[in-house]
């Protein structure tokens, strides 16, 4: 037991000495330090300036959502979902939603897929854009992330016009949307597919040809496409050294498989590839956009009307005795899906993101399993870190993207 | 948005299932190829494959899961060769024996399917490490271990990830670890203020 009424100890290891053999040093970089996002702590030992090992440390924020997870009814965990990676809340609904879905066996209507691929895509945008300015701020270029978080306010808008918050959205449900449409909301969605492009095309003119960016980033941080499979990297991690994987190719979920674009992959495998596949990712990402705004229903439901796992909608439990009391069931008791266990991938703006739901046949998730991507594409930092300069660790833990409370959960 | 664009013909809802959302491979266990192979090279060490919503789960038993993982990856027409994850499931309340089920989800990234294979194992029994095999099995394994407190055999450094290092309460997502912790967090220099009674703040007066 530890005696919280005592002050710590000060413990002084013998490798924080510097003795006439050993010219190492070790060196901690945060957890508070400006330049590692959110709560992480790298250990490093520097022999000079070149890093010998590398050891991050993370657990900070770590809130046990998993155990949580066995403690809340199915519909309950939605808004918890928002709370691991908040840059990018409705991806994480979306990955949720869908594997409980796959659990249950329903599936949303096509016009509620349509706008989950449409808000999935504006996180992706959005989270970039915070990629994009935090990792350019840490290498130096302080006014691109003044550009990006002007843009992300406009993804921002679009969120809070369809469902009231900004950041922890908790917009998706079982079954589909229990929100309506608002009917500006396509337009508002339209002119920020005209606008964007333009935007791409200022970031990529600070940065993209910038030579001080150029040093900072190419050579630095290689990952050969061989060592990327082996650290089971995904995302932009896994694509900007060149292997061909996207969850959206690989294994449609929604209505992937109607839409047309392109997965950019890079060809070094360097800091420098990965931001060139993510800035074209973004451009992609408004190519789908536009395309679901040209595809989808502008009439139709919103929500599945499956009598056991989706809540009834709100005009029929007013107005129906039966609603009314499977309102009342599914609010207070849950749902029960049947026993069994699945897992389901999306493709995350960091990378691959999975569910792994088991379920007894309770109300409540036997195990609730989050394959957060940043996470694992974490644990490749010692490996790009080796024999690399301390200033290139802070673009090399910029080119992961992590952010925190996915990493912690 | 050009006229062209916007007359693009919409192309037809593809029949399928409703969770068909992923590609698993065939849902009947004889006729998949992994589980053919496996049952083949490994005739003692393999236990049963199961299909639920067309996912493929293999079980096979602990002291095989490194050979099995191996020749899942080295197989020339498996190639199973992507550690999507690793995780574990406390059986206590579904089961007797053994407590834990070690989950590996595999994906093979040129035949874009994916696997799960499954051991059990007891508490105080070892599993082989993965990491010989894939380097990113090394933080899945550490988190496993953190939460479960199963021991990863053959793992290069298996200490607390996400808990402290000197974390002395066990592991929490056993299913009998309770939801708060064992221990009453008292805030070192602070007391623990007066639970509040309802309506017994003062009104203030007009």
């Amino acid at each position: 037991m530890i005696d919280f009424t005592q002050p710590t100890p000060v413990l002084l290891s013998e490798e924080r000495q510097i003795t006439e053999t050993r010219r190492e040093l070790v060196l901690n970089m945060g957890p508070q330090h400006p330049s590692t996002h959110g709560v992480l702590r790298v250990r490093l030992t520097l022999e000079g300036e070149t890093v010998v090992a590398c050891d991050p440390v993370i657990g900070y924020l770590h809130r046990g959502v998993e155990k949580l997870g066995e403690s809340h009814r199915y519909a309950q965990f939605v808004p918890w979902t928002d709370r691991t990676d908040y840059v990018a809340a409705p991806s994480n609904n979306l990955g949720y939603v869908l594997a409980v879905e796959k659990l249950c066996g329903i599936e949303a209507p096509e016009r509620a897929q349509y706008w989950r691929m449409i808000m999935a895509e504006l996180a992706r945008i959005a989270s970039h854009l915070v990629w994009l300015g935090t990792h350019a701020l840490d290498i130096g270029a302080l006014s691109v992330s003044l550009y990006t978080f002007r843009d992300r306010e406009l993804i921002l808008d679009i969120f809070e016009k369809f469902c009231g918050a900004r950041l922890t959205t908790n917009m998706m449900e079982i079954g589909g949307f229990s929100r309506k449409i608002p009917p500006e909301l396509p337009e508002m969605v339209r002119d920020f597919c005209r606008y964007f492009p333009k935007a791409i095309r200022e970031y990529e003119d600070l940065l993209t040809e910038n030579p001080i960016w150029l040093a900072r980033t190419k050579g630095v941080g290689i990952v050969e496409p061989e060592v990327a499979i082996n650290y089971s990297l995904t995302g932009a991690c896994l694509r900007g050294s060149g292997v061909n994987y996207d969850v959206r190719k690989a294994m449609p979920y929604l209505l992937y498989d109607r839409i047309d674009f392109e997965v950019p992959l890079g060809t070094h495998g360097d800091v420098y590839d990965r931001y060139l596949v993510r800035v074209e990712e973004m451009r992609q990402s408004i190519r789908i956009i536009e395309q679901c705004l040209d595809q989808v229903p502008t009439d139709g439901p919103l929500m599945a009307y499956e009598s056991n796992y989706v809540i009834p909608p709100h005009e029929t439990v007013m107005t129906t005795a039966e609603d009314m009391q499977r309102h009342f069931i599914w609010v207070i008791k849950g749902f029960s899906p049947p026993k069994g266990e699945v897992y389901q991938a999306i493709e995350h703006s960091k990378g691959e993101l999975g569910y792994y739901i088991v379920s007894d046949g309770s109300p409540i998730p036997y195990r609730l399993r989050i394959r957060s991507p940043d996470f694992v594409n974490l644990q490749s930092l010692p490996y790009m870190a080796q024999g690399a300069m301390l200033a290139d660790v802070v673009a090399l833990i910029g080119t992961i993207d992590i952010v925190l409370g996915s990493v912690d959960r | 948005m050009s006229d062209e664009q916007q007359q693009a013909p919409v192309p037809a809802l593809r029949p399928r299932e409703p969770w068909q959302t992923g590609y698993w491979g065939p849902t009947n266990p004889d006729e998949h190829p992994a589980v053919i192979a496996v049952r083949a090279r490994f005739p003692e060490a393999f236990e049963e494959a199961v299909n639920f919503r067309d996912e493929m789960t293999i079980r096979v038993k602990r002291e095989a899961l490194r050979e099995v993982v191996a020749f899942l990856r080295d197989h020339p027409e498996l190639r199973y060769n992507h550690l999507t994850d690793l995780t574990a499931v406390d059986m206590l309340n579904l089961r007797d024996e053994p407590r834990f089920d070690v989950v590996v989800q595999l994906y093979s990234i040129p035949r874009r399917q994916r696997l799960r294979v499954k051991c059990g194992v007891n508490d105080g029994e070892t599993v082989p490490s993965l990491v010989p095999l894939f380097a990113g099995a090394n933080w899945l394994e550490r988190e496993c271990y953190d939460m479960f407190g199963i021991v990863f055999e053959g793992h290069p450094d298996l200490r607390r990830i996400l808990l402290p290092d000197d974390w002395d309460e066990g592991h929490p997502l056993r299913k009998d670890y309770p939801l708060r912790g064992y221990r009453d967090y008292v805030q070192p220099g602070f007391e623990r203020p007066a639970p509040r009674v309802r309506g017994s703040l003062p009104r203030p007066r007009p």
